[in-house]
C-alpha cells in the first residue's frame, strides 16, 4: 500500500509526525485483510459509492462521513463483517499540500461500515477540504466549511434549505443547482427517503424493491438509504457543502407521531422506530450526541454562525402527541386546541425558549420539519386546516409564537418543508386576526422532487393564498430555497425546476423574498 | 467581523474524537432466540405462489441490541430476502421481533428436499424447504392461481401477486393479500394474469375489498372490463362490469381461447385506488 500523491505523503509526514509515521509504514493489515475476498486477494471495488459528506459545523470543527459499501444494495452492502481501518485526511486546499488534520478510524459491520469523524481543531469560518482512504483508494473529495466564532460579528451567511425527495418522483435537478451555487451551509428538514415506493415511477429504477417495498427492518432501511444515496446530485450538493438535517415522517413511516402508527401497536412500533433512526444515524453526517439509543434519538440542537444568526433545529416527530381528528385535514376544534397536546415535547419547548430568553444573534431561525403558519385549505367561511402540521397543534403554536413575543426574540425566521409546496407566510399572534400581530416571518420550501413536476400555482395554492390573509407567496413546482443572509436583511430565493420528470429540467429563480431586521415579517416579494 | 484564529489548537494533541459506537458488537454466544413460522416449508413452482416463512428473533439477554439474521437458501430457492437486522429490546416479558420472507422457485425445479441456513451470531437453525410438484390445473380448478401477475402500478404497501395467492378474504386486506394500484385517483389500471398456457375460458370470478372496516360500497372496485388476449393479440374485452357495490362478482362470457386475463379497472367507489383482493379464472 502506497500514497500516491507525492506532496500528500510529504504533509502527513512534516506535520503529524510520529503517528502519521506509523500510519505510512505500509503494514496495516487490516486495511489489507478486511477488504479482501476469501481469497485473500485484495478487494479492488470500489467502496466509496455512497460519497462523503460534512456536517453540523462548529467554530472548531465539523463531522466528516463516508460509508464503505461497494455493492451498496447488497446486505452488508457487499462488506464482510469486520471492521476496516479507513484514514482520513482534513486539508486547507483542495490538493491536500496543507493536511491539518488526520487520522485513522474503523469502520464497523454495526454502523453499516460507516465513518463519523469529528474533527476537531480547526479554524472558525473557513473551507476546509476531506477525503478518505482504504485499502490504497481514495474517496472523492469534499469541500466544507467549519462556523465562525460565537462572537464574530460576521457580515453574511449563505444557506440553502431542502426537504422531502421522493426518488421515484424525479430527478435531483435541484440539488445540482444547489451545488453549483456557494452556499456556507445546508439545512436538510426531512424525509430524505420514503419508506415507500410506487412501482412506476420517474426513474428506470424506480419498480426495484429497493425503492418500493417498505421499509420495517433495519436492513431495509440501510437499503433504502443507500439507494437513495447513489444519486450522483444529491452526492454532489453533500460534497461542496456541510448539512445540518433533521427528519420529518418518511424517515420513519408516513405521519407517526411519538410511538404512535397505526401500522403497529406501540412497542412494535418502537422497534421500527429503533431502525429507522439506526439506519438514519448511519448514514447522515451526525455527531455521536446524536446516535440513538433504541428509538430514541436526540436530534434537536442549535448552531450558531457568530451574532448573525442561530438556528434551532428541531425534531417535531419524535415527542408529538398523537394527531387531532384522525389526522387529515379537518375544522379547529377542542382536541386541535387542546392545551395539553403538543408538537415539541415540553422538554424541546423548554429548550427553544430558553435559547431565545439567552440569544443574542441577530437572526433567530427555527429549522424544522413544517409549516407554523395557518393553511386554511377551504374556499369559503368553512376553515378546513391540516392535522399534521402546527395547525393541529394550535396551543403549541401559541406557546411558542407567544413565548417569541414575550421575548422580543429579535428577527424570528421559520424555515420548513413537508408541503411539497412554496409557501411563505407572516407569523402571526392570532392568524384568525389579521390585525394581529406578526412576530416573524416563514419560509416553507417546496419539495426537491416529491409530488412530480407541479406547476407554478395549482387551485390548492389559490385557495391557500385567497384564504390566509397571512400566506405571500405560493408556489407548487419542486425545488429548493437559496437564503442570503446579512445583518440588514435576509433574502429567501425560491429556486424552482420546471420539470422534474425529465433528467435536464431548468432551474430558475421564481421569487426572492426580504425580511428587514427589525421589521417582523415578510416586507416585500419580487416575484 | 473578529475572527480568533485558533492556529495553536491547530497542531494539538487531540486531532480529532472518533464516533465508535457501542452496545452493538456482535456477540460470541448468543442472547438472540431464533424461530420461524412455519418450522418447515412447501413450494410449487408457481411465479406467483411464493412460501412465505415468518423470521423471528426474540432477545433473551438483558441488554438492548441489534442484530442481524442471515439466510442461505440451498439450490434453486429464491428469497425476498437474505438478512434480516433490527434492533432487539430487552424487555420482560419477551417481545419477539419478526419479518416475512418469501421463498420462490423456478416453474421447472425438480420435486425434492432443500433447505435455508439461518445465523444469528453463533446461534444456526435449518428451515427444510420441500419443493412439490406443480398442481394439476384440470376442469374446474382456478385458472390464474399462484400464475404471473403484471401490473400498471402496485402500491408500496401491497404485493403484486396478492390477488393469486388463493386467499380472498377481505378481512385479510392488511396482510398483503390483495393487490392495491400505486396511482391515487388515476385511472385506468390494470391487473393481468398471464396463464400457464392458452386455455379456453368462459368465467371470471373477482373478489374486491370488502371487509366490515372498508365495505364494498365505499371502497371497492365499481367500474372494470374483463379482457383476453391469445398469443400477440390486442386485448379484446368480453365482458363489462359498472356500477358494482359487491365484494364478490361472478361474470360470465362465451368461452374464448386465451392465454391471458385483465382486469381494466376504471373506476372505483372511492375514486381513489383500485382493490383486487383475489382474481379467478375458470375453463369450461
Amino acid at each position: 500500500m502506497s500514497l500516491r500523491v507525492g506532496s500528500t505523503r510529504r504533509t502527513f509526514l512534516t506535520l503529524t509526525g510520529a503517528a502519521a509515521g506509523l500510519a505510512l509504514t505500509g503494514s496495516l493489515p487490516e486495511i489489507g485483510s478486511a477488504m479482501a475476498g476469501a481469497t485473500g486477494r485484495t478487494d479492488r471495488r470500489d467502496p466509496f459509492t455512497l460519497g462523503i459528506a460534512s456536517g453540523d459545523p462548529l467554530p472548531d470543527g465539523v463531522v466528516i462521513w463516508t460509508r464503505l459499501a461497494p455493492e451498496p444494495l447488497a446486505p452488508f452492502g457487499g462488506m464482510d463483517r469486520r471492521p476496516v481501518e479507513v484514514q482520513w485526511q482534513v486539508a486547507e486546499d483542495e490538493h491536500f499540500r496543507r493536511v491539518v488534520r488526520h487520522g485513522t478510524t474503523q469502520a464497523r459491520p454495526e454502523s453499516s461500515h460507516s465513518v463519523h469523524v469529528d474533527v476537531r481543531g480547526l479554524r472558525p469560518w473557513r473551507h476546509y477540504w476531506y477525503r478518505f482512504r482504504v485499502n490504497g483508494r481514495f474517496s472523492p473529495v469534499g469541500r466544507t466549511k467549519t462556523a465562525p466564532p460565537a462572537d464574530a460579528n460576521l457580515s453574511s451567511l449563505s444557506l440553502a434549505f431542502a426537504s422531502c425527495q421522493a426518488n421515484w418522483e424525479g430527478w435531483y435537478t435541484a440539488y445540482a443547482d444547489m451545488a453549483k451555487r456557494d452556499h456556507d451551509v445546508v439545512f436538510f428538514l426531512g424525509d430524505y427517503i420514503y419508506e415507500f415506493g410506487i412501482d412506476r415511477g420517474i426513474r428506470p429504477d424506480s419498480n426495484e424493491p429497493y425503492i418500493t417495498q417498505q421499509c420495517v427492518t433495519l436492513d431495509e432501511y440501510r437499503q433504502r438509504y443507500a439507494a437513495y444515496k447513489l444519486d450522483p446530485d444529491l452526492q454532489q450538493a453533500h460534497a461542496v457543502a456541510p448539512w445540518i438535517v433533521t427528519l420529518d415522517d418518511h424517515e420513519v413511516v408516513d405521519n407517526w407521531a411519538d410511538d404512535a402508527h397505526p401500522s403497529a401497536p406501540p412497542a412494535q412500533f418502537l422497534v421500527r422506530r429503533a431502525n429507522a433512526f439506526r439506519a438514519y444515524w448511519e448514514h447522515m453526517p451526525l455527531r455521536l450526541a446524536q446516535l440513538p439509543k433504541g428509538p430514541d434519538m436526540q436530534l434537536y440542537r442549535r448552531f450558531q454562525f457568530g451574532r448573525l444568526a442561530e438556528f434551532s433545529v428541531l425534531d417535531t416527530r419524535q415527542y408529538r402527541s398523537d394527531q387531532a381528528n384522525g389526522d387529515g385535514t379537518k375544522a379547529p376544534g377542542p382536541e386541535s386546541k387542546d392545551p395539553a397536546r403538543t408538537i415539541t415535547g415540553a422538554a424541546q419547548e423548554k429548550w427553544l425558549l430558553d435559547g431565545w430568553t439567552a440569544s443574542r444573534s441577530r437572526w433567530n431561525v427555527m429549522a424544522h420539519q413544517t409549516a407554523i403558519a395557518r393553511l386554511d385549505t377551504k374556499d369559503g367561511p368553512d376553515v378546513l386546516v391540516p392535522m399534521d402540521t402546527w395547525d393541529g397543534y394550535e396551543a403549541s403554536r401559541d406557546r411558542v409564537l407567544g413565548g417569541a413575543a414575550q421575548r422580543k426574540v429579535r428577527n424570528l425566521v421559520s424555515i420548513a418543508g413537508d408541503l411539497h409546496r412554496s409557501v411563505a407566510s407572516d407569523l402571526k399572534l392570532d392568524f384568525t386576526d389579521p390585525a394581529s400581530a406578526t412576530v416573524g416571518a416563514e419560509f416553507v420550501g417546496t419539495s426537491i422532487t416529491s409530488g412530480i413536476d407541479g406547476m407554478d400555482l395549482d387551485p390548492g395554492g389559490a385557495t391557500l393564498l385567497k384564504e390566509n390573509p397571512h400566506m405571500k407567496f405560493g408556489n407548487f413546482q419542486r425545488g429548493y430555497v437559496s437564503c442570503s443572509i446579512t445583518p440588514q436583511r435576509w433574502i429567501s430565493d425560491y429556486r424552482v425546476v420546471d420539470k422534474v420528470s425529465v433528467q435536464n429540467g431548468a432551474v430558475s429563480s421564481r421569487a426572492k423574498l426580504l425580511v428587514e431586521d427589525g421589521r417582523p415579517g415578510i416586507s416585500e416579494v419580487q416575484a | 467581523m473578529s475572527i480568533r484564529w485558533q492556529s495553536a489548537v491547530a497542531f494539538g494533541a487531540v486531532a480529532a474524537t472518533t464516533l465508535i459506537t457501542s452496545g452493538s458488537m456482535p456477540q460470541a454466544t448468543t442472547d438472540v432466540q431464533v424461530s420461524t413460522d412455519p418450522q418447515q416449508l412447501s413450494v410449487v413452482g408457481l411465479p406467483c405462489f411464493p412460501g412465505n416463512l415468518t423470521l423471528t428473533m426474540t432477545n433473551t439477554g438483558r441488554e438492548d441490541r441489534y442484530a442481524d439474521l442471515t439466510l442461505d437458501p440451498s439450490g434453486p430457492l429464491q428469497l425476498s430476502r437474505e438478512l434480516f437486522s433490527s434492533w432487539l429490546p430487552a424487555v420482560d416479558p419477551d417481545q419477539p421481533v419478526s419479518a416475512p420472507v418469501e421463498v420462490r422457485v423456478p416453474r421447472d425445479t425438480k420435486p425434492g428436499s432443500y433447505k435455508i441456513d439461518l445465523q444469528v451470531d453463533k446461534t444456526r437453525l435449518t428451515v427444510p424447504v420441500t419443493v412439490n410438484p406443480l398442481p394439476s390445473k384440470g376442469p374446474g380448478s382456478n385458472l390464474a392461481l399462484g400464475e404471473q401477475a403484471a401490473a400498471s402500478s402496485t402500491h408500496g404497501n401491497f404485493t403484486l401477486c396478492g390477488a393469486l395467492d388463493g386467499d380472498n378474504d377481505s378481512e385479510h386486506w392488511d396482510t398483503l393479500t390483495g393487490w392495491n394500484d400505486g396511482t391515487r385517483a388515476v385511472f385506468p389500471d390494470d391487473y393481468d394474469v398471464a396463464l400457464a398456457a392458452p386455455t379456453t375460458v368462459n368465467r371470471v370470478e373477482l373478489y374486491t375489498l370488502d371487509s366490515t372496516k372498508y365495505p364494498a360500497l365505499t371502497n371497492g372496485l365499481r367500474d372494470w372490463d374483463v379482457q383476453v388476449r391469445s398469443g400477440s393479440g390486442d386485448w379484446q374485452t368480453v365482458t363489462q362490469v359498472r356500477g358494482n357495490t359487491l365484494g364478490h362478482v361472478t361474470s360470465t362470457f362465451d368461452p374464448v381461447q386465451a392465454d391471458a386475463v385483465r382486469i381494466l379497472c376504471l373506476d372505483s367507489n372511492d375514486h381513489a385506488y383500485s382493490r383486487i383482493v383475489e382474481l379467478d379464472v375458470y375453463g369450461s
